[in-house]
């Protein structure tokens, strides 16, 4: 019943948003699927993927498929602000070409620096008009920090020379929906790591309109693309967590949903790299794997079309979609230990997120990280 | 006059001067900066290992790769296993090439006014990009290598899915960049050869014959390239003259007074790094003959960059060959890190060009830590009495659009610049 109502709910949004002009009227997405050779099939298993990762039911996939249908309704604009384009190269990665068809080429991307065909002065202009045309209509996604107040000036951009935090103030105060992608614009990211040289901050920070943080470095294509397909459904932003990340993909801890969980359970350790418990996947927490710490899909979705992960690839998980993780879970290659009950959300630990997470699981896990941490013959972890 | 530049990850401001009709200087500068140099001040030295990649989302394999030489370079004696070897040389063998085909179709095809084709960018650097992943876990950003070796223990399933996404590249290439067997390719040592083919390179190049842009973007045919492995070797070369044996002793940083990146010289004089310089020090035959006939312009820049990515490929399956999965993926140091009181340097090939690192360790802390990145050798902004490599190459042009393709072909980044 619950599932009906929704449904009734997103096809009404989707009607209505379909009934809207396309930004561009000479184009449509299903015609331009076919035209670059994507059979129906192909497009409904893509949306059928999608579904999944929203976690909605598969019956409704066909909404889906025509949520993306009528995404030329959606004018996106896209920023770069102090950042290293990893999340735009993540994009451009997105598991499915017709994912990518679907962002580049018909949704009307009205300003991405990397990939717009515009430059110099064109390409500021274009970012004007795109702002003051769309109105509170358009979606904004920042990718990267922002130089942030007596530190600004490390982020001047455009032929007027305007600072970064400027040109993020002037595009959130009329967007429809703000989204921070990546762990730079949701939490200031490797730049905003001590000293901060440039007083680096996150998107949150300079806007008072609320910000949906989409972290990670990068963050998956999948988080990408489904954040906006979550918004074309849906209307209205998704359910957060303490720190504004979407439930939908950062609800669960790395740790609960790791492929080598089974062997943490166990008790089974890769105590050094390129040992017999390297060879055979058991679990890296005492190599320095942030995964109990660390909330994110990413053992779900994986990443590059689903080919892998760090840590499938034998490499602990870094922590990089956590506030201030390059300052707070470092060193690399050593084990936290204890973390869960001194650090963030004053004390409670970052598994106050996880609201559906048993207690009792929990305190098993932390005692099991303590206990295993505290035996560690080879590393010893950090108080 | 000045010109905002976008679409160089980031973006840079071009200040022109012109005498006359013709630009007589362009001041180049970046108004951005992370200083992530000063954020690995007094960090534990592997974290080096996670924070370096993200100076840059595009070549940020380099970037590990490099961090992780010169942390090795810091021991006296390390082993690292031929097996890690290979690998690391893969991985940054498949960033190169993904990164070939995005600025072809992305940034060089619409400066000819050509349909901006995302899709052909993408899927040949999708499929680099999950072979990078088999590895590495994951592209971009990805840490897998550590000092001492690597973290992945692949099996020979992973080999075969390797070896698929570089035939399926391989046939890619052959489809749509220069529609011939990339054998024969791989030997042709005439461009007018490569002129009557079909395909998007031929059809670039042919452009540039077309609108007489064959004297654009000369600069001064000096070139030098650091980063040695089982491919490309290290030397520099003079119009035709090459030689081997240069020192990352006499490279030197300095600041700019108009620009937040830092300027790069080698004995005090500009170089340029990148696929052409590459070529020149490898005597590729195909690129020695467009130098030979056009000099260091932009067609010999374009067709050097695209030409290596067949030879890339070729080579990659070259060293799959050699890979001998029976070996040790990591071998332990025999100190601990945090005992190490050195200095250590490193030069990698990244997509762009030669990519140095240095790093000064007390006591395994990060004491300094100094990054040179390939776009800082070819965008010096230099004097109007010495000029930078990519500023020589756009004076005398008539008009800024022109320049702009010019500045392009040096496929220039402006996130590692800005570093």
């Amino acid at each position: 019943m619950v599932s009906d109502t929704l449904y009734k709910k997103l096809s009404a949004r989707v009607n209505e948003l379909s009934k809207l002009p396309k930004l561009d009227d000479q184009k449509s997405i299903p015609k331009l699927i076919e035209e670059n050779g994507f059979s129906r099939r192909e497009f409904m298993t893509w949306a059928g993927t999608m579904t999944a990762m929203l976690a909605l039911p598969a019956s409704y996939t066909p909404l889906i498929a025509k949520a993306a249908e009528v995404a030329d309704r959606l004018p996106v604009i896209w920023l770069h602000m102090a950042e290293c384009t990893g999340c735009t190269e993540s994009l451009l990665r997105s598991a499915s070409p017709s994912i990518d068809s679907l962002i580049f080429d018909h949704i009307s991307l009205e300003y991405q620096e990397t990939i717009m065909s515009a430059a110099g002065w064109q390409a500021e202009q274009n970012l004007e008009n795109a702002i003051e045309k769309y109105k509170d209509r358009y979606v904004l996604m920042v990718e990267g920090g922002i130089p942030h107040g007596k530190g600004s000036h490390f982020l001047t951009i455009g032929g007027h020379g305007k600072t970064g935090e400027q040109s993020a103030i002037d595009a959130a105060e009329h967007a429809a929906a703000i989204f921070a992608i990546g762990t730079c614009s949701s939490f200031g990211g490797v730049q905003a790591a001590a000293p901060n040289p440039t007083n680096a901050t996150s998107l949150s920070n300079v806007t008072s309109k609320p910000v949906i943080n989409v972290p990670g470095c990068p963050p998956s294509e999948s988080n990408i693309v489904g954040t906006l397909l979550h918004f074309l459904l849906y209307g209205s932003l998704p359910a957060l967590d303490a720190y504004n990340r979407p439930k939908w993909a950062y609800g669960l801890r790395i740790h609960d949903m790791c492929e080598r969980r089974g062997h943490f359970d166990a008790g089974e350790f890769v105590e050094q790299f390129g040992d017999d418990g390297a060879k055979n996947g058991f679990c890296l927490y005492k190599v320095g794997c942030k995964g109990p710490y660390t909330f994110n899909n990413c053992s779900r979705q994986k990443f590059n079309e689903g080919t892998s992960w760090p840590v499938q690839a034998g490499h602990g998980c870094a922590g990089c979609s956590e506030p201030d993780f390059w300052d707070t879970m470092g060193v690399l290659h050593e084990p936290l230990a204890d973390r869960l009950f001194h650090t963030t959300f004053g004390g409670l630990g970052s598994d106050a997120t996880a609201d559906k997470i048993g207690l009792g699981l929990l305190t098993v896990t932390a005692v099991g990280i303590a206990a295993h941490a505290a035996i560690s013959a080879v590393k010893k972890p950090k108080e | 006059m000045i010109e905002l530049i976008e679409k160089i990850e980031g973006e840079a401001k071009l200040n022109f001067s012109f005498a006359g009709e013709e630009i007589d200087f362009v001041d180049i500068e970046f108004m951005t900066a992370r200083n992530i140099e000063k954020i690995l001040e007094g960090k534990s030295a592997l974290d080096a290992l996670v924070i370096n990649p993200r100076v840059c989302g595009i070549c940020g394999h380099a970037h590990l790769i490099a961090t992780v030489k010169a942390l090795e370079d810091c021991y006296e004696n390390i082993e690292i296993s031929k097996k890690a070897e290979i690998i690391r040389e893969l991985t940054l063998t498949f960033e190169l090439i993904q990164n070939h085909f995005k600025w072809f179709y992305l940034t060089m095809r619409p400066l000819f006014g050509k349909k901006q084709e995302v899709l052909k960018a993408t899927y040949p650097t999708q499929l680099m990009a999950k072979a990078i992943a088999v590895f590495g876990g994951q592209y971009p950003h990805t840490s897998y290598a550590i000092v001492g070796g690597v973290v992945c223990d692949i099996t020979e399933i992973d080999i075969i899915k390797i070896k698929h996404y570089i035939e399926e590249t391989i046939k890619f290439f052959e489809t749509n960049l220069v529609q011939a067997d990339t054998k024969d390719f791989l030997v042709c040592d005439n461009v007018d050869k490569v002129l009557k083919k079909n395909g998007d390179l031929p059809d670039i190049l042919r452009e540039i014959k077309k609108k007489k842009y064959l004297d654009h973007g000369k600069s001064y045919d000096r070139f030098i390239a650091f980063g040695e492995n089982s491919y490309f070797t290290k030397g520099k070369s003079h119009k035709t003259i090459t030689t081997h044996n240069i020192s990352i002793d006499y490279v030197k940083e300095q600041d700019n007074l108009n620009s937040l990146a830092k300027n790069v010289t080698y004995k005090d004089k500009y170089y340029e790094v990148g696929p052409l310089a590459r070529a020149m020090i490898n005597k590729v035959p195909l690129v020695k003959d467009s130098h030979r006939r056009y000099g260091d312009n932009i067609f010999s820049r374009i067709i050097a960059r695209v030409c290596e990515i067949p030879q890339l490929l070729n080579h990659s399956k070259e060293l799959l060959e050699k890979l001998d999965l029976s070996e040790p993926s990591y071998i332990e140091p025999n100190i601990d890190i945090s005992q190490i009181n050195a200095s250590g340097e490193s030069a990698v090939e990244a997509a762009r060009g030669s990519l140095i690192h240095k790093v000064e360790l007390e006591n395994g802390i990060i004491k300094n830590y100094e990054i040179i990145t390939p776009t800082q050798w070819n965008l010096g902004n230099g004097t109007r009495e010495n000029l930078g490599v990519s500023q020589q190459a756009m004076v005398g042009l008539k008009d800024v659009k022109t320049a702009e393709l010019v500045f392009k072909t040096f496929d220039v980044c402006s996130v590692c610049t800005t570093h």
